[in-house]
């Protein structure tokens, strides 16, 4: 209600002004303050043009508010849209590519980021933050275990054989404990080169059919069994329970965990105040496989088609502007996202970050070494939020003794429906 | 002592509205705003139950009945339905006979009474959230209290939340203690103001303690008891909802569906994060029928069974 009062104020008072309203997902201080500051020097350098971002609750209600305000005709001109959500934009029709509100060069955005988000040849929002899963691993208790700390695992053979060493040595502690996720399981599959879903993941017609009838799906499935069947992985039982997870692994209870790149900085904190070292290293993949890459994870933004041409130039100029080169690479510093740009990751590494943050460096190589293909492009559907559960829903089932094949038909069979159910939308 | 009631009598019989109009008239703010903010959407709700519809796409399709007869063909749906039902009556029945029982502890003349009662009575102000979360903490199988209570005792450690039954049961005695203050406010302001000479000439003819409560105490509180039973059936059905998307998500997965995803829960799920507008609303449609249904025994029970007094 203030913020309705203060615009129509503004719109009394300074006409010529134009107020470019910025809907995002962020309810930490940290990072809304930094939205806020970056807002400020915009509006500074552009007194023509003032920013307002505002808090708008999870991803799924900001995504929400922001169709209904559209369909009234008063949409924010700026809104960070998560990127299971992406098909889901698209198809509401409410939104218009980036690339179309202005002539913008995107040749500094990393290949796999920008990838994700260009559709049918044009770039539908800009990306802002990306993250990509990796492995967290507590050094102390490897060495313990008699692992050599300085390399950890990265294939799921390699992950079970360190398990097996961690139970001899009879520590008390569980091998391996990330959160149940469906976004690791499309991490994985794109790691292997195999699409998530039918045509081309769902980027040259709309998917009708999942690919966890694949080999590859497979893989994963399998993976999860043989960890339960030796009792060498844990969870709070909980599905995308992320800070269950992080606790988990912060109390020393795990040796090994999986999370986003974005949590490197809060773990490597809570790490060093439970008085234990943590390494970082790439997220493990089935064995024998080419490692493709990751899918980038996160979010992006995107401009309302009903924004007046002003507004959606600002919201886009400003758009530019919080993800350029410094700001992107301040970010970064902030936040553990990566940067999005090029010259940013140039500019850090000019800044000497990477070696004071050794860390760091794993994760970008993992998204910079992606190799281009549909599969690491990311699936598009429009029911992502649903059959991401489903998939979820199918790893618990083998944790709780389903058979791997009985799981994924079952996921599989579910998963499709809803592609389906979505699809008949279009009829 | 006369006069009074008189003039009470008069000023009542002069309070006639002239004309049919006039009561209507001063009735019209509340049901211009019943209308915005409760009929008119409770309509497009019916309306919507009708059509395949998705909220953020804004496409409608007729489909008529199909909704409705999915959900109620679909064995998800019919499982949701039924663990509703099973946490239902768990909660109503055991939350109900725990907190009469603590109340009338907490009634007995003893030192430090005041302090009980207080203690009792503080969950009531915490929110559905915070429980959850706090809960959430104690039973992390790996770092909370109970498993580290557990380990170290009787070196067991159960998953509480991936483990059907036990995040079944968690559910169920997490609402319960949620709701238990509640209870316990209104069993105890009832139990204080049950006649005294009843009860002492009860005590003074012989009667045990057992026997005074369950055939002098528990009658008279049938009144009470008949309210809180549907209050609570009431919470049972649309209030869990906080509770189990904390605690649980709605989960683990169990044949087919998420064991601890009660009605409200799935309407959420389908109506809020996958955006089925219609199917939710046929949910709604449905569970509308179903508070018709408990509020019309609500009526039934209240004649028969319940014992005013006086």
């Amino acid at each position: 209600m203030k913020k309705i009062m203060l615009t129509l104020a503004l719109m009394g008072t300074a006409t010529a002004q134009t107020t470019v309203e910025f809907w995002h997902s962020f309810g930490d201080a940290k990072r809304t303050g930094w939205i806020q500051e970056r807002a400020d020097e915009f509006n500074k350098a552009n007194p023509g043009t003032k920013v307002v971002p505002t808090y708008k609750g999870s991803y799924n209600d900001s995504l929400q508010a922001t169709i209904l305000a559209a369909r009234q005709g008063k949409p924010p001109a700026l809104v960070q849209i998560f990127e299971v959500g992406s098909q889901l934009a698209l198809d509401s029709g409410v939104f218009q590519p980036v690339s179309s509100v202005k002539n913008v060069d995107f040749s500094d955005y990393i290949k796999p980021v920008i990838n994700y988000y260009t559709i049918g040849g044009k770039v539908n929002s800009l990306p802002f933050n990306s993250s990509s899963p990796v492995l967290y691993y507590n050094k102390d208790l490897m060495k313990k275990a008699g692992l050599n700390a300085n390399q950890p695992p990265t294939t799921f053979g390699g992950m079970l054989d360190a398990c097996k060493k961690i139970e001899a040595a009879k520590l008390g502690v569980t091998c391996f404990g990330m959160s149940l996720n469906g976004w690791f399981i499309e991490q994985w599959m794109a790691q292997q080169g195999a699409p998530l879903l039918n045509n081309n993941n769902g980027r040259t017609a709309r998917a009708t059919a999942t690919n966890l009838d694949s080999a590859a799906a497979r893989n994963i499935f399998t993976f999860f069994k043989t960890l339960q069947d030796n009792k060498y992985y844990t969870y709070t039982g909980k599905l995308e329970d992320w800070d269950g997870s992080d606790a988990i692994f912060n109390n020393q209870k795990v040796v090994f965990h999986i999370t986003s790149t974005a949590d490197i900085g809060n773990n490597g904190e809570a790490a060093k105040k439970a008085g234990f070292q943590m390494g970082i290293g790439v997220l493990p993949i089935p064995s024998g496989t080419k490692r493709n890459g990751v899918v980038i994870g996160g979010a992006s933004l995107w401009i309302p088609k009903a924004a007046p041409k002003a507004q959606a130039e600002g919201a886009l100029d400003f758009a530019l502007f919080m993800t350029n080169t410094a700001n992107m690479a301040s970010w970064h510093k902030l936040t553990g996202y990566y940067p999005v740009r090029q010259s940013s990751i140039d500019l850090l590494r000019k800044q000497g970050w990477f070696t004071q943050t050794p860390l760091q460096l794993v994760a970008f190589n993992q998204l910079t070494r992606t190799v281009p293909s549909p599969a690491t492009a990311g699936g598009l559907n429009g029911a992502a939020i649903q059959t991401r559960k489903i998939i979820e829903e199918g790893v618990q089932k083998v944790l709780s003794g389903q058979s791997v094949d009985a799981a994924l038909k079952e996921a599989k069979a579910r998963a499709d429906a809803a592609l389906s159910e979505y699809n008949a939308n279009f009829k | 002592m006369l006069k009074p009631a008189q003039t009470t009598a008069n000023t009542e019989a002069n309070a006639v509205f002239r004309g049919a109009a006039m009561p209507w008239f001063f009735l019209l703010p509340s049901l211009l705003i019943l209308a915005v903010f409760i009929y008119l959407p409770a309509l497009q709700t019916l309306r919507l139950a009708a059509y395949k519809a998705n909220l953020i796409l804004g496409t409608e399709r007729f489909v008529g009945l199909q909704n409705v007869t999915e959900l109620l063909l679909s064995p998800a749906y019919r499982q949701v339905a039924l663990q509703t039902l099973i946490f239902m009556v768990l909660t109503v029945t055991l939350g109900l006979l725990f907190s009469l029982g603590l109340a009338w502890l907490a009634s007995r003349p003893v030192r430090g009474s005041k302090y009980y009662r207080l203690l009792l009575i503080y969950p009531y102000a915490l929110s559905p959230a915070i429980a959850g979360t706090l809960w959430l903490f104690m039973f992390n199988p790996e770092i909370g209290v109970v498993n580290q209570l557990l380990g170290s005792l009787f070196s067991v450690k159960p998953r509480w939340l991936d483990d059907p039954i036990l995040a079944f049961g968690l559910v169920v005695v997490a609402a319960i203690w949620k709701g238990l203050a509640y209870n316990i406010v209104f069993y105890l302001a009832s139990i204080q103001n049950l006649p005294g000479d009843v009860m002492q000439a009860a005590e003074i003819d012989g009667a045990t303690p057992a026997q005074v409560f369950w055939r002098v105490a528990f009658p008279l509180l049938t009144p009470i008891t008949f309210f809180l039973v549907f209050t609570n059936i009431i919470s049972a059905l649309f209030d869990s909802f906080a509770l189990t998307d904390i605690l649980t998500r709605g989960g683990p997965y169990f044949h087919n569906a998420g064991i601890t995803t009660f009605l409200v829960y799935q309407l959420y799920q389908d109506g809020f994060v996958n955006f089925k507008s219609g199917v939710a609303a046929a949910q709604a449609a449905l569970m509308l029928v179903l508070v018709a249904f408990i509020t019309f025994m609500q009526f039934k029970v209240g004649e028969k069974r319940v014992h005013y007094g006086g």
